[in-house]
């Protein structure tokens, strides 16, 4: 038997991609959200078509008006929607009868306020036409390539990210747009920014199946509330992470303790628990708060997997490396490796005699940027060594810029996971900066910096096994 | 509506999931019978009550000495929660109490469970979950995720048993639709093998 999947028009190309773009609610009023959307595309540097489409308006701001998106004739790729809510299915009604490729209704005022017969008007229009349609009550997307932003939050007020390899899915808008705002200030850039509100037509199902086949997008991470179609999550769950990497973070953590009704497993098994045993069987990378998902997202946007799981550590702080050494003593993945006699010989002959050579490698307090280099390269064709992790505490009186330069040049060399732990204030997150633009991840904490390898590595067991 | 003991033990001895010897007991005289010169455990079995410890209707370590008054009273307390069926089992050797179990999930289908058992289950709730059906690599990860890991596996001698088991039971979930939800608990995990002391099956 012959049946059209669900999910065969419901591409979202379009949406990321356009040629063209309408935006329906355009204003002249600086505070009308369709003011917004009009303003980022025209000061975004978006180089398509724009249309404005405003039924009580010939002109905005010098720029065309249309009364209906069926005046437009001509071919339009992406509709954002920006109207109050009873008027958006006769909108949508007008897209598909333009032929319009994808819609994004950012308007609130449907399921999420009980009007949830308003809505499924609005999605049987868009499924008769076959249009894929995003939220409604959301941000939209955002793409700095092709400079779709369809964010009814001012520049000034939420800083867009720069051009990079990580795709961000958030369900809530207010999630959303705080992590982008964070996002904006790491060395890693993005590749899309996706809020899906209600998830009323295209749902988290669908984002990921598009995000799984971008090449654009190198990691893909998500905050979600809830998922839509189980089965059908499951299904693409177990294809998406053998693709490329995808972190989560799962609202609804906490829950009721268990009812003396049910049973044992049954009181255990909550919706939190189902979720969380979905996405670790699969291999998603489970963050549990904000900060987490950041730290995750910077490291599998930047390095390769590690070959197994020995650490060597090199410090300029002897008290740091302990607390680096602790952190891996506590972590149930990762190791201290100990370095070759080869290796370890070869390294008592270069290092001053101060220096012990043992893991830790304690380089002392006045290392300079040659001491950092010849251990690292030394230790980067070290076989029983697997990642290394430079701790640079710019405090001390042989750091500085120099020292970052030259971790930026030796990361090109080796082809092992290398990160930098750099904790301070001001001067120390200048050269976080400069680090991270050369494609360096900098931690600002033991804990995080061997977390984060430790969800590297745990990826790449799921994936050899 | 919970599966009569006998045919849950059935549908486990068909996976080669083996549970500790237990019988229906309907005189005291069939109580002695079974008990013979070993240890047995007297068990009330009713739908009104889950929780068969908490509600003082399991009497451990009982020999032929004691069984006349421990069957007297385990009567006496089933009062309350009638209709209620009597079953006695071998007393199983000591070791880690686990929990094993599965549900069904609405949304995603059927779960199985590993955690620490009997009553630290509520206590820790140091458990784990996989969809079904799970594979060798998941069998494990699951035990890896415990906390108690090395209590439970005995350091590791019982990991691969552990395995075995959880595959099984990941099989018999799939197979039989009509389980809705499993509770082995407690499993008492000794350094040579496994006794299934009690079974829930709610079909």
């Amino acid at each position: 038997m012959f049946m059209k999947s669900n999910n065969e028009f419901k591409n979202l190309e379009p949406m990321f991609k356009p040629k063209s773009v309408a935006i329906i609610g355009a204003s002249r009023d600086p505070d009308k959200v369709g003011n917004i959307i009009m303003q980022n595309y025209i000061n975004g540097g978006y180089s398509g078509d724009l249309y404005l489409v405003n039924k009580n308006a010939d002109e905005i701001n010098g720029m065309k008006s249309y009364k209906s998106i069926l005046d437009v004739k001509k071919g339009v790729d992406l509709a954002v929607v920006a109207i109050p809510a009873k008027f958006v299915p006769q909108a949508i009604e007008e897209c598909g009868k333009a032929k319009v490729k994808s819609i994004v209704v950012v308007s609130g005022g449907f399921a999420e306020v009980g009007e949830v017969e308003l809505q499924n008007k609005m999605v049987e229009i868009a499924d008769k036409y076959k249009i894929p349609l995003l939220g409604p009550n959301c941000l939209g997307v955002m793409d700095p390539r092709s400079r779709i932003d369809t964010l009814f939050l001012p520049t000034y007020k939420l800083s867009r990210a720069s051009v990079g390899s990580v795709s961000f899915v958030a369900q809530s808008g207010a999630v959303g747009s705080t992590i982008l705002d964070l996002i904006s200030g790491e060395g890693f850039g993005l590749s899309k920014f996706i809020s899906y509100g209600n998830a009323a037509q295209v749902d988290e199902v669908d984002i990921l199946n598009y995000l799984m086949h971008d090449k654009e997008t190198k990691v893909i991470v998500m905050y979600i509330e809830g998922i839509k179609r189980g089965k059908e999550f499951v299904e693409l769950a177990k294809k998406i992470t053998k693709i490329k990497p995808v972190v989560v973070l799962k609202a609804g953590r906490t829950e009721a303790g268990a009812s003396a009704a049910k049973s044992h497993t049954a009181s255990l098994a909550g919706s939190y628990k189902t979720h969380e045993a979905i996405f670790r069987q699969f291999g998603f990378t489970i963050a549990s708060d904000l900060s987490e998902l950041l730290y995750y997202a910077k490291i599998f946007a930047s390095e390769p997997m590690p070959k197994g799981p020995n650490i060597a550590i090199i410090t300029d702080g002897g008290g740091t490396g302990v607390l680096t050494a602790d952190a891996i003593g506590s972590s149930k993945s990762m190791k201290l490796g100990t370095f070759s006699d080869d290796i370890s010989k070869k390294l008592r002959k270069i290092m001053p005699v101060l220096v012990n050579i043992r893991n830790p490698l304690d380089l002392a307090g006045d290392a300079d940027s040659k001491r950092y280099s010849d251990a690292i390269t030394l230790l980067k064709d070290d076989e029983s060594i697997d990642i290394i992790v430079v701790i640079a505490l710019f405090q001390t009186p042989g750091a500085d810029s120099r020292l970052a330069a030259e971790l930026i040049r030796i990361k090109q060399l080796i082809s092992k996971p290398m990160i930098v732990i750099s904790i301070g204030s001001q001067y120390t997150e200048m050269h976080k900066i400069m680090m991270e633009s050369g494609g360096l991840p900098v931690y600002d904490s033991p804990a995080s910096a061997i977390e984060s390898l430790s969800a590297l590595y745990d990826y790449h067991r799921y994936l050899k096994h | 509506m919970q599966l009569d003991y006998f045919k849950a033990k059935k549908i486990l001895d068909e996976y080669g999931i083996k549970s500790i010897e237990s019988s229906y007991i309907n005189s005291l005289k069939e109580a002695k019978d079974f008990c013979g010169k070993d240890r047995i455990v007297l068990k009330a079995i009713s739908d009104k009550a889950i929780h068969k410890s908490k509600a003082g209707l399991v009497m451990l370590d009982v020999n032929q000495d004691s069984i006349e008054s421990s069957y007297k009273e385990l009567l006496k307390r089933a009062e309350k929660v009638k209709p209620y069926k009597i079953i006695a089992q071998k007393m199983s050797d000591k070791g880690i109490e686990i929990i094993l179990g599965g549900r069904t999930d609405q949304q995603f289908g059927r779960f199985i469970l590993l955690g620490l058992g009997g009553i630290y289950v509520e206590a820790f709730k140091d458990f784990a979950l996989r969809l079904c059906p799970i594979d060798k690599f998941d069998a494990n990860e699951m035990i890896d995720q415990l906390r108690s890991k090395n209590v439970i596996t005995y350091k590791g001698k019982s990991t691969e048993m552990l395995i075995t088991l959880l595959m099984k039971i990941s099989k018999l979930l799939l197979e039989h639709e009509e389980v809705k939800e499993l509770d082995l608990n407690p499993v008492i995990i000794t350094e040579n093998g496994y006794e299934i002391v009690d079974i829930r099956m709610i079909v």
